[in-house]
């Protein structure tokens, strides 16, 4: 997803076209880049790295002119570079052009271009529309003309927008199948992908269908049919809504969003290429030892991820806080270090991996954000490909890297040939009905869990058991519910009940158990053996299990059958919904809850 | 009509939708038809457009919806409100809001605390709603429900013409064919079908309530007390000793006699009269009647109209605490609820003295004679 924008105004416009830029990084950022024109010339700069990054980075704040385009780019495959964000311009740099979507016929363009003596710069489509423009340009000496032509050569999907140096007042813009609206304002008119980059500015907008072209200026714009060149009659329509709402796209909260993007997110972690997996396994059978490190949610994914591994592929690969990392673990060149991060910007993960780096040791990562700093400094990183997570707390970047960890375990079984060929398959085919399973949670449950939410949301203390592969879901449970409801609520391993903190069982103790599904006897009847205890004891049991009603559980939630080994996975989405639904009833705010930040950038 | 804080329902509904700009609307009436029609007439004093289609006895909820279609020719999109929700704040405003974005269809979905009345949704990956299972037997769902809020195409005419007035078909089809998009309403929500749903919806009105409004054309005596958000409207008369625990609202021209005891969620219609030393708590009434001295009326709905006697109790909780059951036709339905007292018809007579068991229906138009030792 891309976000391309433009403004031309009366007066300086480069501080609201970096705003409206800024406006669509919630769609996420690679790379990013602005064009302006002032004085005759047309200034880009644009680099990989986040908006407030580049910004810093190209100086951004030394723009000045009263037209501009600019872009920013989230791309889940492929390596951004500077040479290839947009802006793209033509060879004499008097073109500039932003664009959004694919130009399907790129490649016979270009050979037809460079025959003619273009010299490219990038490697992307883009650039073939600016170097169209010139040729066009050149042949009509009209620059709508040019468009127009450009327009008839193009196949594909695109939004752009170009400015030209001999023409400081106005930008022109396109629109095919690629989203592209105009808003029009007091003394500036702006272009962009998406109203939310201006809305702010202003809430009249016009919108371009496809196959429309429009020539904007400070005060007047012009719609076009790029086919017959002809006048298109537009309204100006009012939106009554905020920028906030509609980045939320039908959810109350982006916390809910995020919990219910689930299962695509856990289908882009299925499709990351093998090669990659078998990469970050191979590197795990080479070194002597394995550390997985991460803080808060990606420590718990890290903590079922070593279940995972000593299960499927005998290797004990211990999961260890980023911040307790250097104070807990040797490392030496034999060693491998690998950290799980969503932002890839967390302080204590990237500090451990600098002292892991520091020691000799390789370094890997598993991260959502592109282009940040940890997929820099490790030798070799895995992407996600999660899509931006906005909320706070983390729910499908949690459950993606779970996915991950999984494929990378599985592998390794493979590789050692330390699970029999048939359980391998029968785990692997269990993975990829995941996002079904999660599909199907998020549309038949929420209701269930609502109710169970208001009838014991009160609660004000609450416990969160499990054993074996639930212990680290019942600590991620908890997690989610003390960050967002503020309920103290711990999570805990069953068998440490026994050894002091039953006693701090009774009626005014909600306690959620993970239980494992029924085919797994010894490890259902040592859980189920915990239930009683503390049920005699007066807490509230909530069972979060697979079978059918089990009276022992005051309130229950049954979940889709799974393959056993991964039953927790359900089971955290089912503790993400309650947790969320709980904040509800409590009031508090889902998307921002005291004194979290979402990403930890600091000690 | 129900009247909650003097405004009868469609009345919330229609504010909110001025709110969002919409001023033309086609309501299809059943029954109350003049009332509403009495009520709001064209909608000239609101600002608004409105105008009347008249449904048959028996018409289903697709036929309401086609009788309408007519008004809507030529446009590309409409919205369909189903007239007895009630929503704790805009839900146009949430509805447009994601329709804005979607640029299709969209449907309001909420959770339910009973899947069986509704149309229970799946949704795909992109808030795009896949399917719709319309009101299903037996089998509780936990999915979301469409909360009876819509911007729909025009197209849905046709639709529901053609799926011979199965409305869930319909829904299907038109996500099939044109999109169909949902937006989650993740507040409090409730649907007006059952009589204490009214107390339900009564609370999500007031919940809301900030501030305290006491009109200046009231009268109210120098020691009455109020704490929270208390409403009282104009000409409503509030006499000495009175205490008032909001949220509550205190409709046109009542009259609240010596010492009573308003307690949270009352909402009392205009002209409404209250004796002295009479407690009201979490009830509705709608409007024009006499609650006579030293009564109780709690967590009760009472029509317009009717006459409350004088020592008239409504009791509201079951000696052991269970849930109370009201009997609706030849049915015994659990409410739910541990407090419920009793649903009093438009224009029922209650003698004095008498003691109303929880979950009481009055039919409208009843008269209960008074409950006298003597004789």
């Amino acid at each position: 997803m891309c976000g391309i924008s433009g403004v031309v105004g009366s007066s300086d416009v480069t501080k609201r076209l970096y705003n409206c830029m800024l406006n669509l990084e919630y769609r996420g950022y690679d790379s990013c880049g602005m064009a302006v024109l002032s004085n005759g010339q047309i200034d880009v700069r644009k680099n990989t790295g986040r908006v407030a990054e580049v910004f810093e980075k190209e100086r951004f704040s030394e723009f000045r002119g009263r037209l501009g385009i600019a872009h920013s780019r989230w791309a889940t495959h492929g390596h951004p570079s500077k040479i290839n964000s947009h802006p793209h311009t033509n060879q004499n740099g008097n073109i500039a052009l932003v664009h959004n979507g694919i130009i399907g016929n790129y490649l016979s363009l270009r050979e037809e271009l460079i025959a003619k003596g273009h010299v490219f710069k990038s490697e992307t489509d883009t650039e073939v529309i600016p170097y169209l423009l010139d040729l066009y340009y050149e042949h009509y000496g009209d620059f709508e003309r040019a468009v127009r032509a450009t327009i008839e050569r193009l196949e594909g999907t695109y939004a752009f927008a170009a400015i030209e140096a001999g023409h400081p007042d106005r930008l022109f813009c396109c629109r095919n199948k690629s989203p592209l609206i105009i808003g029009t304002g007091k003394d500036a008119n702006y272009i962009a992908s998406d109203i939310v980059a201006f809305i702010e500015y202003t809430k009249k907008v016009v919108y371009l269908n496809d196959n429309e072209y429009a020539i904007v200026s400070k005060d007047s714009f012009e719609v076009k049919s790029a086919s017959t060149g002809k006048y298109q009659q537009k309204e100006i329509d009012t939106v009554s809504w905020d920028a906030e709402q509609a980045r939320k796209g039908g959810y109350p909260h982006f916390l809910l969003k995020e919990i219910y993007e689930q299962p695509i997110a856990l289908r882009e972690a299925l499709e990351i290429d093998d090669e990659k997996i078998k990469a970050l396994a191979g590197m795990m059978d080479e070194a002597d030892r394995t550390y997985l490190i991460g803080c808060g949610t990606t420590f718990y994914a890290a903590l079922l991820a070593q279940y995972y591994f000593k299960a499927f592929a005998g290797e004990y690969a211990p999961a260890v806080n980023s911040d307790e990392f250097r104070n807990l673990c040797g490392v030496d060149e034999r060693t491998l270090v690998i950290a799980i991060s969503q932002s890839g910007e967390t302080f204590d993960s990237l500090e451990a991996l600098r002292y892991a780096k520091a020691n000799g040791a390789k370094t890997a990562a598993i991260v959502n954000a592109l282009g940040s700093s940890m997929t820099r400094e490790v030798d070799f990183v895995i992407m996600q490909g999660a899509g931006p997570e906005k909320s706070v707390l983390s729910t499908k970047a949690m459950t993606s890297q779970i996915v991950v960890l999984t494929r990378t375990a599985l592998w390794l079984a493979e590789t050692r040939k330390s699970l029999p060929p048939d359980e391998l398959e029968e785990i692997k085919a269990g993975l990829g009905a995941l996002p079904d399973v999660v599909r199907s949670i998020l549309d038949e449950k929420p209701g269930f869990i609502r109710r169970i939410a208001n009838r014991v949301g009160r609660f004000k203390k609450w416990l969160y058991i499990g054993r074996s592969y639930h212990l680290p879901a019942a600590l991620e449970a908890a997690l989610k519910l003390k960050e967002v409801t503020y309920i103290p609520a711990e999570g805990m391993a069953g068998g440490f009940m026994k050894h002091g903190p039953i006693s701090l069982v009774d009626e005014e103790m909600a306690v959620v158990v993970l239980m494992p599904p029924p085919e797994n006897e010894e490890l259902y009847r040592s859980t189920f053996n915990s239930v009683s205890e503390m049920k005699s004891r007066g807490g509230r049991m909530i069972g979060l299990h697979f079978d059918a009603q089990e009276s022992v559980f005051d309130e229950q939630m049954i979940l889709p059958k799974v393959h056993s080994v991964l039953a927790p996975i359900p089971q955290l989405v089912a503790g993400q919904l309650l947790a969320y639904f709980v904040a509800v009833l409590l009031k508090r705010d889902p998307d921002n809850p005291r004194g979290l930040a979402k990403s930890v950038t600091v000690e | 009509m129900i009247i909650l804080s003097g405004k009868p329902l469609l009345e919330h509904s229609l504010g909110m939708l001025r709110e969002t700009g919409i001023t033309d609307v086609v309501i299809v009436i059943g029954h109350h038809s003049e009332q509403i029609r009495g009520h709001f007439g064209r909608g000239a004093s609101w600002g608004m457009n409105i105008e009347y289609v008249q449904q048959g006895e028996q018409d289903s909820i697709a036929d309401a919806i086609l009788l309408a279609r007519d008004r809507f020719k030529g446009l590309d999109y409409f919205i369909l409100s189903y007239g007895d929700t009630v929503f704790s704040k805009n839900i146009f405003s949430n509805c447009l809001a994601s329709f804005s974005e979607f640029k299709k269809s969209t449907a309001v979905v909420a959770l339910a605390p009973q899947t069986e009345f509704y149309g229970n949704v799946y949704l795909d990956d992109t808030s795009r709603i896949s399917r719709v299972v319309e009101k299903p037997k037996g089998h509780a769902m936990g999915n979301y429900v469409l909360a009876g809020t819509f911007v729909l195409a025009s197209e849905f005419f046709d639709l529901v013409e053609k799926n011979e007035a199965n409305v869930a078909g319909a829904f299907n089809a038109l996500s099939k064919d044109y999109g169909f998009y949902a937006t989650i309403w993740e507040e409090d929500w409730t649907d007006v079908n059952l009589p204490w749903d009214v107390l339900q919806a009564n609370r999500i009105l007031m919940n809301g309530w900030e501030n305290a409004t006491i009109s200046r054309l009231a009268t109210v005596a120098p020691n009455v007390t109020f704490t929270g958000p208390v409403f009282i409207d104009h000409y409503a008369e509030i006499s000495d000793g009175v205490v008032l625990r909001g949220p509550c609202y205190i409709g046109k021209h009542c009259y609240i006699g010596n010492n009573c005891l308003i307690r949270e969620f009352t909402s009392l219609g205009d002209h409404t009269t209250v004796g002295y030393g009479v407690e009201l708590k979490n009830c509705a009434l709608f409007g024009r009647t006499r609650v006579g001295r030293l009564s109780f009326i709690g967590d009760s709905v009472i029509g317009q109209d009717a006459i409350i006697g004088s020592g008239t109790m409504t009791v509201n909780e079951s000696l052991d605490d269970t849930t109370i059951e009201v009997k609706i036709g030849d049915r015994l339905v659990d409410t739910g609820l541990t407090k419920v007292g009793a649903f009093v018809g438009d224009r029922a007579v209650i003698g004095a003295s008498n003691t109303l068991p929880p979950g009481t229906l009055v039919p409208p138009g009843s008269r209960l004679p008074h409950r006298g030792t003597i004789g």
